[in-house]
């Protein structure tokens, strides 16, 4: 996120650099919840008054934070899709098949995603034309105008830009008062000064409902400063006792003078307010204004959303990390990525230091009872120390799951298969490093079951008893350290012999194919350069992915299986450290080294008989233990290492599994079980395949040596 | 006039006329010297992060032979480089004035095994020697430039070629 702002910040208005990790933060989050309630509102097929509310007032939020950044383009776009739910907003109730909406606003989307993409990583970002887009979206709106109203092309087209004017405007309501406020003379900033006002009546006055204000884009519109000083500001509000606003903006900083008018003189007011602002035809403004105001009086407050009391409360909690200037006190706060790896880092060093005091070789053979016991007392708080500094970094699956609906929703239609995607625990929580790089992965694997899993043909689905819609599952588990993960389909299953097939002809066969066990097949589609598939489609198919998802997840030390059965489904399972920082090790010696094997991968450690050893015909060694064949693997030959022990019976044998496949691995001696700290190698050793050998990094031990940590998917690999 | 403020002036007039006339004498920077076999090198002294011993070097494999290791400093894992073996010279066993010197350009720390390091010496814009056109290139690509000194000449390394190796990309991880 970081990464090119140094440069980024003379494309944005001085004094805004700060505020560009923010704007692009809200942003994403906006429009994440956006694609979240088009979703939903798609698959109930209905829109609620709620849903359009919602979607206005993200498109609003997203119009003025652009405005105030200085990203015009994107304001525009806002503001026209803001059109397009205006006009949904007016007449909810006939919004029911409009289908193309839908598409629009996940262009929309798309579009908003990929610029502030842009503006983010892109040094030299310019901002991109969105015409084509808005000619669209202003075409939808068009149509839904037409639709709804009646009202021909000309019309619909004008009203949008009455709409700023038009939506401020207070209903007739009774029980509202309204209080015409002017700035004194020259204060500066009049449309600042004016939100600074409703903020400040807000924060002072209990039950205060602000109804509405004009003008209504104080908060984007730099002009809306000139209205306000020729007409003043107008702002209508709900309360108990109106005295103690009327205190309050005599309080507020640079009120020259306010007065209390009555319905008439405002609606006059506002229709002068109105020609001034935009000269767009006033005359078709007040019929809007009943519409919109006998509809929706309190919605139409810009956001943020006044927080009211009448609002649904989960409605509420929804906005909450949208609009922190909503009033609220909040119990989360955003935190630099940065900061908390640096905190994590130090927890890791604090952890080894303690190690380095408590298992002092000075020490040894003291009587230290009391520090026996403070020490002990230290290494839970450590312990505590570190947990919490974990849970710091996870965060739950659900961005990344929630993120398939839309892959589902697009290839669904594009590929025409009705499929219905289930999610389930989607709250496991993982390190957020894993949840940032899952999306890709699940993205293939997801693409994957629609493309190859589901049967094309609804017949064949019907024809096997399965229900005419397909079903893809997301699921997700914490389960002893790990976090499994499966997305599994009810379709065609792999087909073992046309793999069997593939595999033959692109010559990935290492042994005869007879000999090859049905599982052993399935997990074929997971190697490089395979694709069942003959037709390569915008998708799938192209020879790559599979394999790239593979290496993807085992970076994050996960791996990747494949279970399938035959006209029943597939389903792929990926599983991943909860954490990679820290690993709980088994330390063992090869000559004068230090290696680390993760303890989760040792099967068994012993001591073995020379008569136990097998040679196969390459001089290479193996072991049978309870019938199966394992091949021993000598640390010191293979890391070139000189060691004294040499001879099978004097050195231990440690038996380690992954991914279903075993080896045995002959080192010197063990030292014992630790918790360490992974660190990744030096920079300057990235250009060397270290982890080819058989390495995934290196950790800083008590005594101040360093240990190799072995990658045990690619030690085994590599055999 | 108080007598300070005149001896001031003096002093500045002094520099003044000191600086005008050598203006090829003013100090570029520093570089610390060291040993590699019998030709002296140096580095110049903002590479520098500092100079240790010869602490214990964890061996790891499938690196070129020239990189002995890694090491631990102040919980900092760093690659080491045996310069003798980088130059193509022939290994010799780590004594007490066997010195590590801790590099470091753009981020990526480095640690240079040396013979011995001998000391920091000022650099003057007329030390540096005109280099031949072979200094930067092929073999002398490390080199950037010659340091002619009344006690011989020394050869000043190029920090960012010695790290980035000239042709290898470091991906920013």
């Amino acid at each position: 996120m970081r990464k090119g702002n140094g440069i980024l910040m003379a494309k944005v208005e001085p004094g805004m650099e700060a505020m560009v990790d923010v704007y692009i933060f809200e942003t994403t989050a906006l429009l994440e919840q956006l694609d979240e309630i088009l979703l939903r509102t798609e698959k109930a097929n209905e829109f609620t008054e709620e849903d359009i509310n919602e979607i206005f007032r993200i498109m609003h939020t997203v119009k003025g934070s652009s405005a105030m950044m200085g990203f015009e383009n994107l304001q525009v776009l806002a503001h026209k899709g803001e059109d397009m739910f205006f006009i949904i907003r007016e007449n909810p109730e006939k919004m029911t098949d409009v289908g193309f909406v839908y598409d629009l606003v996940f262009q929309m989307s798309d579009l908003f995603k990929a610029e502030i993409d842009m503006i983010q990583n892109d040094d030299n970002y310019e901002p991109t034309d969105f015409s084509d887009m808005l000619a669209k979206l202003e075409k939808g709106a068009k149509m839904l105008k037409g639709e709804l109203d009646g009202i021909d092309i000309e019309e619909a087209a004008a009203a949008p830009e009455a709409e700023a004017q038009a939506a401020a405007p207070v209903a007739a309501a009774p029980d509202c008062t309204t209080v015409r406020v002017f700035f004194e003379d020259g204060c500066k900033m009049e449309n600042i000064r004016a939100f600074m006002l409703i903020n400040n009546v807000r924060e002072s006055v209990d039950d205060v409902e602000i109804v509405s204000y004009v003008p209504d884009d104080i908060e984007s519109n730099q002009d809306s400063a000139n209205v306000i000083i020729d007409n003043g500001f107008l702002l209508s509000f709900r309360a108990p006792d109106p005295k103690a606003v009327f205190s309050a903006i005599e309080n507020s900083l640079n009120v020259e003078s306010y007065e209390v008018i009555d319905a008439n003189a405002r609606k006059e007011a506002e229709e002068a307010a109105a020609a001034a602002a935009a000269p767009a035809p006033a005359a078709s403004a007040p019929a809007q204004q009943e519409t919109v105001s006998a509809a929706e009086p309190a919605a139409s407050t810009p956001a943020p959303a006044a927080p009211k009391p009448a609002e649904k409360p989960k409605n509420t909690e929804q906005k909450a990390p949208a609009a922190p200037s909503g009033g609220g006190k909040q119990s989360l706060i955003s935190v630099n990525l940065q900061k908390l790896d640096q905190l994590h880092d130090i927890v890791g060093e604090i952890i080894t230091t303690e190690s380095m005091v408590i298992s002092n070789p000075e020490l040894e053979g003291l009587r230290l009872e009391s520090f026996t016991k403070s020490a002990r007392e230290l290494r839970k708080l450590t312990a505590d120390l570190q947990d919490t500094v974990m849970s710091i970094r996870m965060v739950p699956l659900t961005g990344p799951f929630q993120k398939m609906n839309r892959i589902v929703r697009d290839m669904k239609v594009k590929l025409n298969k009705d499929v219905e995607l289930v999610i389930e625990g989607d709250t496991t929580e993982v390190d957020k490093s894993i949840v940032d790089n899952l999306n890709d992965p699940l993205m293939h694997l997801v693409r994957n079951c629609m493309d190859h899993g589901i049967e094309d043909n609804v017949e064949e689905r019907i024809a096997r008893g399965k229900p005419a819609k397909g079903t893809i599952k997301l699921s997700a588990m914490s389960s002893s350290g790990e976090v499994i993960i499966t997305i599994s389909d009810d379709g065609a299953g792999i087909d073992t012999d046309k793999v069997l097939a593939k595999a033959e002809r692109s010559g990935l066969l290492m042994k005869p194919a007879s000999e090859y066990t049905e599982r052993e097949i399935q997990n074929m589609i997971l190697l490089p350069g395979f694709s069942t598939n003959d037709v390569v489609t915008e998708y799938s198919g192209r020879g790559v992915g599979m394999d790239v998802v593979k290496s993807n997840l085992s970076k994050m030390g996960g791996s990747l299986t494949v279970e399938s059965k035959k006209g029943e489904g597939t389903a792929f399972i990926i599983k991943i450290p909860l954490t990679l920082a820290i690993v709980d090790g088994m330390e063992i010696m090869v000559g004068d080294a230090e290696f680390t094997v993760p303890i989760s991968v040792i099967k068994e450690s012993f001591i073995v008989k020379r008569e136990q050893i097998l040679n196969d015909t390459k001089r290479g060694e193996m072991i049978m233990i309870r019938g199966v064949c394992y091949p021993m693997l000598r640390l010191n030959e293979k890391f070139g290492l000189y060691s004294e022990v040499n001879d099978i019976e004097d050195g231990i044998v440690l038996l380690i599994e992954s991914e279903n496949r075993g080896i045995c691995l002959f080192a010197d001696k063990l030292i014992g079980e630790q918790q360490v700290v992974v660190k990744p190698f030096p920079k300057y050793l990235s250009q060397y395949d270290i982890k080819g050998e058989g390495l995934s990094g290196c950790t800083i031990m008590g005594d101040g040596s360093i240990s190799l940590i072995i990658d045990v998917n690619n030690l085994i690999g590599s055999h | 006039m108080d007598i300070k403020e005149l001896f001031a002036k003096q002093e500045e007039m002094q520099r003044k006329t000191l600086n005008a006339k050598n203006e090829k004498e003013s100090e570029i920077t520093k570089v610390m010297t060291f040993y590699i076999g019998d030709q002296v090198y140096g580095i110049e002294i903002p590479s520098v992060i500092e100079i240790i011993g010869v602490p214990h070097i964890t061996v790891v494999p499938g690196i070129p032979y020239y990189i002995k290791g890694i090491i631990n400093v102040r919980s900092k894992v760093v690659p080491v480089i045996d310069m003798r073996s980088r130059f193509g010279k022939e290994e010799k066993e780590y004594t007490d004035r066997t010195n590590t010197i801790i590099i470091e350009e753009a981020g990526v720390s480095v640690g240079v095994i040396v013979d011995e390091v001998i000391g920091v010496i000022p650099v003057f814009q007329k030390n540096i020697a005109n280099s031949p056109d072979r200094i930067g290139v092929n073999d002398n690509k490390f080199i950037k430039y010659l340091l002619e000194m009344p006690d011989g000449i020394k050869l000043v390394l190029d920090v960012a070629k010695l790290i980035y190796d000239g042709d290898i990309y470091l991906t920013d991880e």
